[in-house]
Order: structure tokens, then sequence, then C-alpha cells
């Protein structure tokens, strides 16, 4: 289990999302992805990210414009 | 209505031939491809000629009605340091299952010699029917 941190910031979207996956794809069930953007976006993108992929939204939080979102690597197939 | 659309995939008609139409086809299609949804899209109108062999380098006409906001727009785009709409395509398609087909007809009547002189990322060339079927349990975007 490990946090894979993410630095999407300055990227509009679908940069946030495209850079989630990058890390998603490196991840195993277990890992949190944390990820920072600056794209207001990333909100919306993430939960809906989550919704359909089945991972855990853990938190978003927003501290000067820039946007983290935690998310817990839950329900990966393995290919 | 997204979770219908992500089961069944995403299908584009792309016509337009505008530089502007082609952002938010390179963005829906990266961004379906995010949620895991298949994509094809049909080249098709004007559109095919940023398809041809090296064809997307010359996607730059925007549209006479929004003249004035052409500058804001190449401005901001810049800014954010958004990747283009080409590499967004071919982004989307190492990542996940997008196919891009081009009009048979639309090739003829612009006399596209299509063994030669489609770019890369086209996948094959196809006829209305073969598109339509594809699209029986998709959503249908038109740009």
């Amino acid at each position: 289990m490990t946090t894979l941190k993410v630095d999407s910031r300055g990227t509009s979207c679908p940069g946030p999302i495209t850079d989630l996956i990058r890390a998603y794809r490196e991840s195993s069930n277990g890992d949190v992805i944390e990820l920072l953007a600056t794209d207001p976006g990333v909100k919306a993108d993430t939960k809906a990210w989550c919704e359909r992929t089945k991972n855990e939204l853990l938190n978003i939080t927003e501290e000067n414009d820039v946007y983290k979102v935690e998310i817990r690597i839950v329900s990966k197939r393995t290919r | 209505m997204v979770d219908s659309m992500a089961k069944k995939g995403l299908n584009f008609v792309m016509f337009s031939g505008t530089a502007d139409k082609f952002i938010p086809l390179g963005v829906l299609t990266q961004s379906a491809v995010n949620l895991e949804m298949p994509v094809s899209i049909f080249v098709t109108g004007w559109a095919i000629q940023g398809f041809r062999k090296d064809g997307y380098k010359k996607v730059n006409r925007m549209p006479k009605e929004f003249e004035d906001l052409v500058p804001d727009l190449m401005k901001g785009m810049e800014e954010m340091k958004a990747p283009s709409w080409y590499d967004m395509l071919k982004e989307a398609k190492e990542m996940g299952d997008v196919k891009v087909y081009v009009c048979s007809m639309m090739a003829g009547a612009f006399k596209i010699d299509t063994k030669n002189d489609l770019d890369p990322i086209v996948d094959d060339v196809v006829g209305a029917a073969a598109f339509l079927q594809m699209c029986e349990d998709r959503e249908v975007i038109f740009i």
C-alpha cells in the first residue's frame, strides 16, 4: 500500500483525469492516489471517475486555488 | 446519463472543419477514454481535411462569426498549455478503445487517395451503413 502523488497543477481539462489514469495504471488495490490540480473541473470529474470505476473518493480539499483529491484504489481489475 | 453512455460507448460524427470544433473532439474523446468508454469517430465533411496526411497541421481556420473572440481563445489555450486536439486523440488511442473512420463518400468527393494520403491515426475507410451499425447501441454526437 503506497501513496502515489500526481501533480497536475497547471493542466486544463481533461489533463488532471488523464494524469490520474496514468497513476491508476501503475497502482494496486489499497493504494491512495493524491492528485493536485488547479483546474476547477477536477472536483466533479474525479467524482464522476470514481463513480464510474468504483474507486473510493476519500477527500477533496482546496487551498490557494489548488485542489487536492485523494482516492483510494479499491476496484482495479487484473488484466 | 453518464452511466448509460459509459456502458455502451460514444460515437462522434466529425463534420466541421474549423479549428474550434476540433477542440471538443479531442477533449471529449480523451474524457470518454478516461471513463473507460469505447469511442468511434466518423470523419466526414470538411473535417476530412484534418485527417489527411499531416492535415492536422493545417487545421487553423476559425469561424467568421466569432472572429472577434478568436484571439482571446488562442491566447487562453496557449496560457493553459492545452494539448492539441491531435495529441489528445493520439493519446486517447494509446490509452483506450478509440477508432477513427473516414467517410468513403467524402474521401471520394475530395479525390483523396485513401491508401496513401490519410493520417496514420485513421483506422479505416467506411461507408455510412458501417458507421450507423457501430452506432446501434451508442450515444452519437455530431460536431
